[in-house]
């Protein structure tokens, strides 16, 4: 009885999460198409002659230990300041919910519309004040255009640190805080030592869901500047979209994909070690 | 002294609360505002955030002259069948795996299993997946988009279901099984009624990840009939000319179900953002 309602979703997983992966290791020891298929390591050497994918590599870190740093820190920082009962909470807490909601597509062109060089909302507003927007053009420049996708990372991503640790917060019993007032700790004192300890389980959530997510990062990406201006914000799923749909080179983007999985698969495994704990628990 | 410290503290906290507020919508409302202005007003230096005459005249264009009415048609159905299809195998195998108990901890290992498939970055799958796709001939369909979001979506309604079932006591259904119910008859009459919210829920937060998701979108389909609102607003982004209003006229109704959604779900939503780990 049991396997009878397990089997299905068993079934629809092996068949498009596990069989796919196969499926990509398979074609990763392939070069060429067609008839003229060729069964090698190529694509792996390839890999550790790429200075490409090398650059991808470290854009990917960047942007994801930059973006992590401040959506967790604002996340939090937001977090303490709605924990406390306050006129207007609920408002507040829905309307900072909006950016994490919005389609990441859709993200896109929002501040596709916001950061335009000449007819933005941000450089118009500036103008407005007297600043000369000339040298700020935002998507149009390698450096500034890094800048730009990490912050509209931020933008997007703080919300969900912060609903997360707002939570967290929230389930904290009110004694420890009794304990400490009584013992007269500062303010400081108090959310050092009880406060971060005892919101640790939902920091560590948080911040292992965020990485996740982070080093696969594509869509915003992909619509603010398709990795450009030349490579200067090309992640690793940009460079194996790129490979894979528009060079139709299959075993190479297959390999690099096995890169990515590895990397994410750390941050995963701890993942669920964390889940596994709490099942326990 | 104290209390006059204390009430500075308490305005400081709105100022910050107030920036930060007006940084999360401003972006969103300005592109409210494009989606409603005029060429001439969209382009005003410096910029109009208020006071302009509002027009339609880029909805229509975008959904009635264009094809993104086409998109939105799609996008709606890849939407709701995925999620039925998610929604009914994903409930069945969470609760075989809540109220079983299998042969050497198989229930919990199978769960384990399933929760980390969802964990594989969706760039993995997409090469292969395209690829089988393409073998099966089902490249730019609306069927190869239902069965990759089904696929999406399960391991999610498996692992919040699983969670909901095990929250309710054991001894309903077998109280149920007393009377004379089957188990598929307790689970109807007596379980599904007490968990349809949290199913309400769940089945809002597939219906959230299927209508945002993009890239295997983009990579499954590439033609007008089969292509949903993500991909097709991605496709005028970056290939032709931007038409300002178009985009944002698009951009705000693929936004808009989104928002009733989140809301209609807030209660839930740090739990099923965190698949159950942090209960809010």
């Amino acid at each position: 009885m049991p396997y009878l309602l397990i089997a299905p979703t068993i079934a629809v997983l092996v068949a498009l999460s596990i069989y796919p992966l196969f499926y990509a290791i398979k074609v990763s020891f392939q070069t060429g198409t067609g008839d003229a298929v060729r069964w090698s390591l190529a694509n792996f050497a390839r890999l550790a002659s790429d200075g490409f994918f090398r650059s991808a590599l470290a854009h990917t870190f960047i942007y994801a230990a930059v973006a992590l740093t401040f959506e967790f820190l604002l996340g939090l920082g937001l977090a303490v300041l709605l924990d406390r009962p306050l006129r207007g909470r609920t408002l507040f807490r829905s309307a900072l919910l909006i950016p994490m909601m919005l389609p990441p597509v859709v993200v896109g062109v929002v501040w596709r519309l916001m950061l335009n060089a000449d007819f933005g909302a941000v450089n118009g507003t500036l103008k407005g004040t007297g600043v000369n927007t000339e040298a700020l053009t935002w998507t149009a420049s390698p450096l500034l255009a890094f800048a730009s996708v990490i912050a509209v990372d931020i933008w997007q991503w703080t919300p969900f640190m912060f609903l997360v640790l707002l939570a967290g917060l929230q389930a904290i019993p009110q004694e420890p805080y009794e304990a400490a007032l009584i013992d007269g700790s500062s303010a400081w004192q108090t959310f050092r030592h009880v406060t971060l300890p005892l919101l640790k389980p939902a920091i560590l959530i948080a911040l292992l869901l965020r990485t996740m997510d982070l080093l696969r990062v594509f869509d915003q990406i992909f619509i603010l500047t398709e990795g450009g201006p030349g490579f200067s914000t090309e992640t690793v799923s940009l460079y194996i979209y790129r490979t894979a749909f528009r060079f139709a080179d299959f075993g190479y983007a297959a390999a690099m994909s096995f890169v990515l999985l590895l990397l994410t698969n750390i941050v995963s495994v701890g993942y669920i070690r964390m889940l596994q704990k709490q099942e326990a628990a | 002294m104290s209390q006059r410290k204390f009430r500075l503290k308490g305005w400081s906290k709105y100022v910050v609360l107030m920036a930060a507020l007006i940084i999360a919508i401003a972006p969103v409302y300005w592109m409210l505002t494009i989606s409603l202005k005029t060429e001439v007003d969209q382009f005003a230096v410096p910029p109009r955030w208020i006071g302009f005459a509002p027009t339609f005249a880029h909805y229509y264009d975008a959904f009635f002259a264009r094809s993104f009415g086409r998109y939105l048609v799609t996008s709606l159905t890849v939407a709701t069948l995925s999620t039925i299809c998610a929604v009914t195998l994903g409930t069945l195998a969470a609760y075989g795996l809540a109220r079983f108990k299998l042969r050497a901890g198989l229930d919990r290992r199978l769960s384990m299993w399933i929760l980390s498939t969802r964990m594989f970055p969706p760039i993995v799958t997409a090469v292969p997946l395209f690829l089988m796709m393409r073998d099966l001939r089902l490249l730019n369909t609306i069927t190869a988009l239902v069965i990759v979001y089904t696929a999406l979506n399960l391991p999610f309604v498996v692992w919040m279901m699983r969670g909901f079932f095990r929250e309710l006591p054991k001894e309903l259904e077998e109280a149920a099984m007393v009377d004379g119910d089957s188990r598929l008859g307790a689970l109807r009459r007596v379980i599904l009624p007490l968990v349809t919210p949290g199913l309400a829920a769940t089945a809002v937060f597939c219906l959230i990840v299927s209508w945002n998701e993009f890239l295997l979108g983009l990579v499954l389909t590439q033609t007008d009939a089969s292509m949903t609102l993500p991909v097709g607003i991605a496709g005028r982004v970056t290939q032709y000319e931007i038409k300002w209003g178009v985009m944002s006229a698009a951009g705000v109704v693929a936004m808009i179900p989104i928002l009733v959604f989140a809301m209609a779900v807030q209660k839930y939503l740090v739990r099923g953002l965190s698949l159950g780990a942090v209960k809010g």
